[in-house]
């Protein structure tokens, strides 16, 4: 009782925290007081707002166990279930792109990698599990699951992941096993995924202590639905010239829908910033001061370098933006129907750009650079992705042949400063810029 | 010798010839519409001719080989290709190569369940089975009849049986372990009743008392290529009497007593007793606890891990082994590789120095 | 099985440690010492080059002695026995050190952790991977980057105040990101440190996880530097001690172990 209370308490009380969120922003504004203002444009006034409410849930978070249910999840996970029953849920993937950004996935990957885990493996994981294994985290504390939440829609690495955080943490795993889409998914595929879900119901339920209230599905799903219909349309807004914020921007603002999707939270904190996008569309605001080149970009972003990539390309009048990073959750999520939340959901998350084939993440490569009117794009070859990655160099040709635009493949990594060679991969980057002028 | 044995097959009876990559797949519905299986493992080497740069550096040789392999036109002998859906990276592999380029006769793909033997996975393992079966007849121009279809369960259960009993008494099998594996390595491509004669005449040659003199090493992995590995371990005073790889122990598949009379039910309880496999996402305790029964049963003294660079699922359980071992007071070695024609430096000396500590050298002879 | 006790030794021999970067060759005299000793940048012609050390430390001894090889082209001397770099490290230190433990041992070309029983047996190894990461090599390639002079790699180390922080230890990284952070107008000294702690770090985590306590050994070339002895001993959080002749342990052992096979 008074653990349900702390926690509550927690969540509503406004606290001036410093989680990485500030971090971000801080470096974000430290840029833009360069000498003349910087190449950026003027901050969203929504940012303050989207700082209190992650950092409102991190810090719930540390009084989450024992109070209300908790688990971990991953990005891609159908999470309305969980949300219907109450569960605080914790994105590992959203915790290790927080370390990402700080660098410390040097630090906490030596853990893992002492642990016997391969340097060769996902940066995420290695960052996650060397958070666990050494209980360090720059968010405080992150509260101890009694469920494990894990879909293969995004990679099947995720599996692995958390078949070793189970192993750690002697918690209980529950899949949703997604099989992979070559053209469109067949019936027994959606029916093996339906009842996965169904199978999931029962067991969230049992964890949780209660039994799925059919009521409350159907009213959460309707609101991750609307959260996803918003995030599109503060992504949306970037079709505008100049486009009214950068897609930096967008990588962080990402945060609400992966981590509170379903949520009256994520989506009051989209209209606002839908609201705001629109009103500096309408005064011709833009994220950058003067937007020369407008770009797309694929796969996740380079998280430990994301400040020093928007500033080279600002610098120069380069704008992300549109990313099928950000994109991904706006199209998908907007399938799911409160009329038949599971059956939506089985076909939801089954269609997702990881989990599909390449010639559907042509197509939305195509899209989205037409549609964001591009005239070139970056894609980021992602040594911890393999899914994201494998495709890429064709991917790249048919772009550029196709569209008559520039694209460059850049190798990094999206959370280890190690496996990025710096001097190299910035030379590239600047050529590639170069080639605009 | 694969192509000789494509020709062969096709000429005297008419089969037609499937590429199938890494690692697990209903074989038995190819062998029952008359189809010869040719498994793509690499090939061995580094990636070769226009295709080689289509995959980034950071994937496993076997996705890399295996395009610049298939769209290289070296495949061209065989009729088809069969993707399983083996990790992320074949999965990528099946949908570039025949969707962006590099393959364009017929391509087939199998989807595997992850995880626990659950009854929603058994629905869908056999409508999947069903489906490829579908497109396979279309293939094949045969009907897959429950005759054809017993018939060849009947005959894998057989080779599994000639298999796993050359396994079981490694130690009193004449044979070094280059020699050994070059035979079960025959049964990636040759007709599995012709592969069952063989082993059926290596059966014969058992001795009654062992004949390995060797230090005894479980070895668990990917696959044992380069071949060399083998030759290294064996002149290092070491031989493997248990079997974990991939590509070998772990699609050897121990026969139920009383096998199902319904031939799809008794291919879907197969496909669930196949010893466990990282990329068929098997839990870790079970998996562990096979490899200890493996290791008692077979005296281990010793377990190498052999893992494929990049190859994920099976590096995610290496801490899992290495410490399933240490309390066992088994020393493990871990060596990583890529599919290289021989072996590097490097891993010969890893690998003598993990036969030396096995034999308590210095001193010993 | 257990290695026999030591104690056999009776005669002299050579032992032969045919590295990346140097070769190595020792005498030894019946109760072990070392008292004829020749090292020489690693020549690509191994059978010539060993053929001269061993034909001179025998006229030193002014008999024939058995020989024992090791190192990475051991395979090519002329030897009565022929071990890995793993077991005669061990057998090379358990002897300087008269007893067991963790020995790490950083060469030219990769680096070795190696635990080792009370009788001198390996109970437990690790080595870098295929990159240079981790080893002599790698810091020659970044130290000639930035024009600091071998011996004085120890005191540019001593000089620098705060650490910069390296995060590459691949060798290409690594040598990208000096040269920009020399570009960005870092001290060297600072780099220089950067990279020992970088390095060192790397061998911590290899090393990490293996049982012992007392004082890590140290040999091979690298031990000859001051500055990695000190990174290593902070990122192991235990003492460092540099075994006598850092360079010539593993020849040490090949010697030893042709000598126990001796009746």
């Amino acid at each position: 009782m008074l653990r349900r209370a702390r926690y509550e308490l927690a969540g509503r009380a406004a606290f001036p925290i410093l989680t990485a969120l500030e971090a971000w922003q801080h470096r974000l504004k430290r840029s833009r007081k360069q000498p003349g203002g910087g190449p950026f444009g003027p901050p969203l006034e929504s940012v303050r707002r989207l700082k209190e409410l992650m950092a409102h849930h991190y810090f719930q978070g540390r009084y989450a166990d024992g109070a209300v249910p908790v688990a971990w999840v991953t990005s891609g996970f159908p999470v309305e279930v969980l949300r219907a029953l109450g569960f605080h849920t914790v994105y590992p993937e959203n915790h290790a792109a927080l370390c990402g950004v700080q660098r410390l996935t040097p630090e906490y990957s030596d853990v893992a990698e002492a642990a016997g885990y391969s340097r060769d493996l996902c940066s995420y994981v290695r960052t996650d599990l060397g958070s666990v294994l050494s209980s360090k985290t720059p968010v405080g504390r992150l509260p101890r699951p009694q469920l494990l939440a894990c879909c293969t829609n995004i990679c099947q690495t995720v599996l692995y992941w958390y078949r070793e955080l189970s192993r750690h943490l002697g918690v209980p795993l529950v899949l949703v096993d997604t099989p992979f889409v070559h053209g469109t998914a067949s019936a027994h595929q959606l029916a093996y995924v339906k009842e996965q879900l169904e199978e999931l119901c029962l067991v969230a339920g049992r964890v949780s202590g209660k039994p799925l209230d059919a009521e409350r599905l159907v009213e959460v799903t309707r609101t991750a639905r609307e959260g996803s219909r918003l995030w599109g349309e503060c992504l949306a807004a970037s079709r505008a010239r100049p486009a009214p914020w950068t897609g930096i921007d967008g990588f962080f603002h990402i945060a609400p829908i992966v981590a509170l999707r379903g949520t009256e939270a994520c989506n009051g904190y989209y209209r606002l910033l839908r609201d705001e996008l629109e009103d500096r569309v309408a005064r011709g605001v833009g994220g950058l001061k003067e937007e020369k080149h407008r770009l797309l970009w694929d796969n996740l972003p380079v998280w430990f370098a994301v400040r020093r990539f928007s500033t080279l390309l600002a610098e120069r009048g380069f704008n992300f933006v549109s990313t099928s990073y950000t994109d991904a959750w706006a199209e998908a999520g907007v399938g799911i129907d409160p009329d038949d939340p599971i059956g939506s959901a089985a076909r939801t998350y089954t269609h997702v750009i990881l989990n599909q084939d390449l010639p559907n993440r042509l197509d939305i490569l195509r899209r989205l650079s037409r549609d964001y009117a591009v005239d070139g794009a970056i894609l980021h070859s992602d040594r911890s992705c393999k899914p994201y990655s494998i495709g890429q160099v064709d991917l790249r040709e048919r772009l550029a042949a196709e569209l008559g635009i520039r694209v460059l493949l850049l190798e990094a990594d999206h959370n280890d400063p190690r496996s990025w060679a710096a001097e190299p991969g910035e030379n590239r980057l600047a050529a590639f810029m170069e080639g605009f002028e | 010798m694969r192509n000789q044995e494509i020709r062969t097959q096709r000429e005297r009876h008419g089969r037609q010839a499937v590429a199938v990559l890494p690692i697990h797949y209903p074989k038995e519905l190819l062998t029952a519409l008359d189809l010869l299986a040719v498994e793509l493992w690499g090939p061995p080497g580094p990636p070769r001719g226009d295709d080689a740069g289509r995959v980034q550096s950071y994937v496993c040789s076997v996705v890399r080989n295996a395009l610049a392999f298939l769209a290289g036109g070296h495949a061209d002998s065989v009729d088809g290709v069969l993707f399983p859906h083996t990790c992320d990276s074949i999965q990528q592999l099946a949908t570039l190569a025949t969707d962006l380029g590099g393959w364009t006769k017929p391509a087939f793909t199998f989807l595997h369940p992850r995880g626990a033997d659950r009854p929603s996975a058994r629905r869908f393992v056999e409508a999947e089975l069903r489906r490829l079966a579908g497109t396979l007849e279309a293939f094949s121009g045969h009907a897959l009849t429950e005759e054809r279809l017993a018939a060849a369960l009947a005959l894998h259960r057989e080779v599994d049986a000639a298999r796993g009993a050359l396994l079981d008494a490694r130690a009193r099998l004449p044979l070094d372990d280059t020699q050994l594996y070059a035979l079960l390595r025959r049964g990636e491509w040759r007709w599995p009743a012709d592969h069952l004669v063989e082993l059926e005449a290596a059966l014969a040659t058992l001795a009654p008392e062992p004949v390995q003199r060797g230090v005894p090493v479980l070895v668990t992995g990917y696959v044992p290529e380069p071949a060399a590995l083998l030759a290294t371990l064996n002149g290092a005073g070491g031989y493997v009497a248990a079997d974990d790889y991939a590509a070998v122990g772990r699609r050897v598949v121990r026969a139920t007593p009383t096998p199902a009379a319904d031939p799809w039910r008794a291919l879907v309880d197969r496909y669930f007793a196949a010893p466990p496999c990282p990329t068929r996402g098997a839990d870790t305790g079970v998996r562990m606890a096979h490899l200890a029964a493996l290791a008692e049963r077979s005296g281990a003294r010793g377990v190498l891990v052999h893992v494929l660079k990049f190859c994920e699922p099976e590096l995610f359980d290496v801490p899992a082994v290495k410490q399933a071992f240490a309390s066992r007071g088994l020393p493990v070695l871990v060596l990583e590789g890529e599919l290289e024609g021989a072996l590097s430096g490097q891993a010969v000396t890893r690998l003598e120095a993990f036969g030396e500590l096995l034999q308590g050298a210095p001193g010993a002879a | 099985m257990k290695a026999p006790a030591r104690g056999a030794v009776t005669g002299v021999a050579i032992g032969v440690d045919v590295g990346s970067t140097s070769c190595k060759a020792v005498l030894v005299d019946g109760a072990g010492r070392i008292v004829g000793r020749r090292l020489e940048p690693a020549h690509p012609r191994v059978e010539e080059q060993t053929g001269r050390l061993v034909a001179a430390l025998v006229a030193e001894a002014g008999v024939e002695v058995p020989v024992g090889a090791t190192g990475y082209g051991r395979k090519r001397v002329a030897a009565a026995r022929v071990l890995t770099e793993i077991t005669c490290h061990a057998r090379g230190a358990h002897a300087l050190h008269g007893g067991g433990g963790l020995l790490v041992d950083m060469g030219g070309q990769d680096t070795k952790v190696i635990a080792i029983g009370p009788a001198g047996d390996v109970t437990d190894f690790a080595m870098n991977d295929k990159c240079a990461a981790g080893t002599g090599r790698f810091l020659e390639v970044i130290l000639a980057r930035l024009q600091v002079p071998l011996d004085e790699v120890a005191g540019y180390a001593a000089r620098a105040g705060a650490p910069v922080t390296v995060s590459s230890t691949c060798t290409v990284f690594a040598e990208s990101e000096v040269i920009s952070l020399v570009a960005e107008g870092r001290p060297a000294e600072g780099i220089v440190r950067g990279l020992h702690l970088a390095l060192a770090s790397r061998v911590a985590a290899l090393a990490r996880g293996r049982p012992g306590t007392g004082p890590v050994l140290l040999s091979g070339g690298v031990a000859l530097n001051a500055a990695m002895v000190t990174a290593l001993a902070e990122a192991l959080g235990r003492p460092v001690r540099v075994l006598p002749e850092p360079q010539l342990v593993g020849a040490l052992g090949a010697a030893l172990s042709v000598l126990e096979r001796i009746p």
